[in-house]
């Protein structure tokens, strides 16, 4: 049994993210937005929250891809989620994106992660 | 007094959220368009365009579908007021489903250091406008006082199935032209024969097809004409969809031909508005985008080769640079008129932006665009652009790609533009002034496209 705080780029993140204790997502040091099929918000770490300025009872329960981070919304992020079940396959793929945390054109990476088998689909989020 | 802080962050969070939902893009920027503030839409309709994948520079982020921004902002001549109102940026034809393929620009200058920007997604409204525009064409064909009319009767094959007093009335034509195409009532450079079956196809899909332009008498002067081609209520009796049955002259359709001179001037300036290149009254990227997507149409379902030649004026940032814009304005409009003259009526000749031209030529293949281009570039060689600063020499260097199935799926008109542009690249590296043709095996290099524009 391992105590080490997961990284970004840990293989097989989906997993532990799963089982992770509210607290535990809390004190990651990147963004953690976790959504079901129908794209709604389920779990909303405190890094994410702060660096996008808003607090989680904001955005738990809303699309995520409408009315939290209507930036991902095309087919850089959204569609690949939508491709990924559509074809029934699992996606983990880091790309180099721009948030628009308060406003400020912020750089990050984005992992998205996502399996058929998966509890939740994730947008991690690092700035770089 | 903590109740006044508290009550301060949770306005402050609620207005955050504001803006993160507002369903449109918010920009402000420098006035030399580095972004200081940027809400998510914005984010979500450039991202896909930014060339350099950073979203720092709204002007550098749209680069590539409005390449004057920087320019067009720098010599806005007010203090402060609407640089752009609803400018109409054509994104780069997109397989993906849901792609957004136009995007409306609303620029504001707030004052000499600062502008706030605007950015909408308006593909579906744009093809809402676009049925809307037809119908109205339709609508205006059948409902406007009719002076006078021919009416011809077409058969499956577009072939005129009888003479009648009406052809002679509008046009001339006597009744030896029964059994030939309607292409006929056409200038030869007007029509091709792929297109005279496309509109029938049309017609039989729409219920109607109409279109505008020169027509030919029987004594070859040309008039102004309208052409509604819609298809007989009773032509299944005709066995239209076997292709067994004799093709005498049976009605199919039913071609009505107007004389509309008159009214000509008044729908060529409600075109020229929305379709011509301010400068060089050429048509603009929406024009050509809207007959490169119906040409493709066409192509996908009755196959023929279509070309794309894309000029450049060779070193043209020199002529800027050495006789100020003014003249280099004036070889912009000089190239554009050559550019009319050498090409068909059938042929679309659009200015892209900046110093690049493309021609988009229906039913011809690489010998004969090149041929094209080649005359092209050969009579622009041998003219001379009256300045302020005496007489300009330019040239120009072109490069062809061809829709062919031998060569595989190019990717829409923007695989096809792709294709051109590297060709030119090559045109401009073997020293100017020549016109090129792509092949298989020339560099497929993402960045071609941006660096044939700066290799002057």
């Amino acid at each position: 049994m391992t105590t080490a705080t997961p990284t970004f780029d840990a293989p097989g993140l989906a997993d532990l993210l799963d089982t992770s204790s509210p607290e535990a997502l809390d004190a990651l040091d990147f963004g953690v937005i976790a959504f079901d099929a129908e794209t709604i918000v389920q779990r909303y770490n405190a890094t994410e929250s702060q660096a996008a300025g808003l607090s989680p009872q904001r955005v738990l329960g809303e699309p995520l891809f409408t009315n939290v981070a209507p930036c991902m919304n095309n087919f850089m992020v959204a569609q690949r989620f939508e491709d990924a079940a559509d074809q029934g396959v699992e996606l983990d793929d880091t790309i180099d994106y721009v948030l628009t945390l308060r406003m400020r054109p912020v750089k990050v990476k984005l992992r998205l992660l996502a399996a058929p088998s998966g509890a939740y689909r994730y947008v991690l989020v690092q700035r770089r | 007094m903590d109740d006044g802080i508290e009550q301060l962050r949770a306005e402050h969070e609620a207005l955050i959220q504001f803006l993160y939902l507002a369903p449109v893009g918010l920009v402000q920027a420098g006035i030399d368009g580095e972004i200081a503030m940027i809400n998510p839409i914005s984010a979500q309709l450039l991202m896909p365009l930014s060339p350099d994948g950073c979203l720092s520079n709204l002007f550098t982020a749209l680069e590539g579908v409005a390449p004057d921004l920087r320019l067009q902002c720098e010599q806005y001549p007010r203090a402060n007021g609407m640089v752009f109102e609803g400018l109409h940026l054509h994104l780069h034809a997109d397989e993906r489903k849901r792609a957004p393929q136009i995007l409306s620009l609303d620029l504001l200058k707030l004052d000499a250091r600062r502008i706030m920007a605007v950015i909408r997604d308006i593909t579906a409204e744009v093809r809402r406008e676009r049925q809307l525009r037809q119908s109205d064409a339709w609508l205006n064909a059948i409902l406007t006082r009719i002076s006078d009319y021919a009416l011809v009767s077409l058969d499956r094959e577009g072939r005129v199935c009888e003479w009648n007093e009406s052809i002679a009335r509008v046009t001339g034509f006597g009744e030896h032209i029964v059994g030939s195409p309607y292409s006929m009532f056409y200038p030869l450079d007007a029509m091709t024969p792929e297109h005279l079956h496309d509109r029938l196809r049309e017609a039989e899909r729409n219920g109607w097809s109409l279109d505008e332009g020169p027509r030919l008498r029987a004594d070859g002067s040309q008039f102004w004409g309208s052409a509604l081609i819609a298809p007989l209520p009773d032509r299944e009796a005709f066995c239209l969809d076997d292709p067994e049955a004799p093709t005498g002259y049976e009605p199919s359709y039913c071609l009505i031909l107007r004389d509309i001179s008159d009214k000509r001037a008044a729908t060529e300036s409600r075109r020229q508005a929305a379709f011509c290149d301010h400068l060089t009254g050429l048509a603009n990227r929406r024009a050509f985008f809207e007959a490169a997507e119906l040409e493709l149409d066409r192509a996908a379902h009755t196959p023929r080769p279509l070309a794309l030649v894309i000029f450049d004026a060779d070193l043209f940032k020199h002529i800027n640079d050495r006789y100020g814009h003014p003249a280099g304005d004036r070889v912009l409009c000089d190239l554009a008129d050559a550019l009319r003259d050498s090409f068909r009526i059938v042929d679309t000749v659009a200015r892209l932006g900046g110093e690049e031209f493309a021609v988009l030529l229906p039913s011809t293949g690489e010998e004969a665009a090149l041929a094209g281009a080649e005359r092209l570039r050969a009579l622009v060689a041998t003219r001379l652009v009256a300045t302020d600063h005496g007489e300009i020499a330019y040239t120009v260097s072109a490069g062809i790609a061809v829709l062919d199935a031998r060569d595989g799926e190019p990717g829409g008109i923007d695989g096809l533009i792709k294709r051109a542009d590297q060709a030119l690249y090559l045109a401009k590296r073997s020293g100017r002034n020549r016109a090129v043709c792509w092949t298989p095996n020339l560099p497929a290099n993402e960045d071609t496209p941006k660096r044939s524009r700066d290799a002057g």
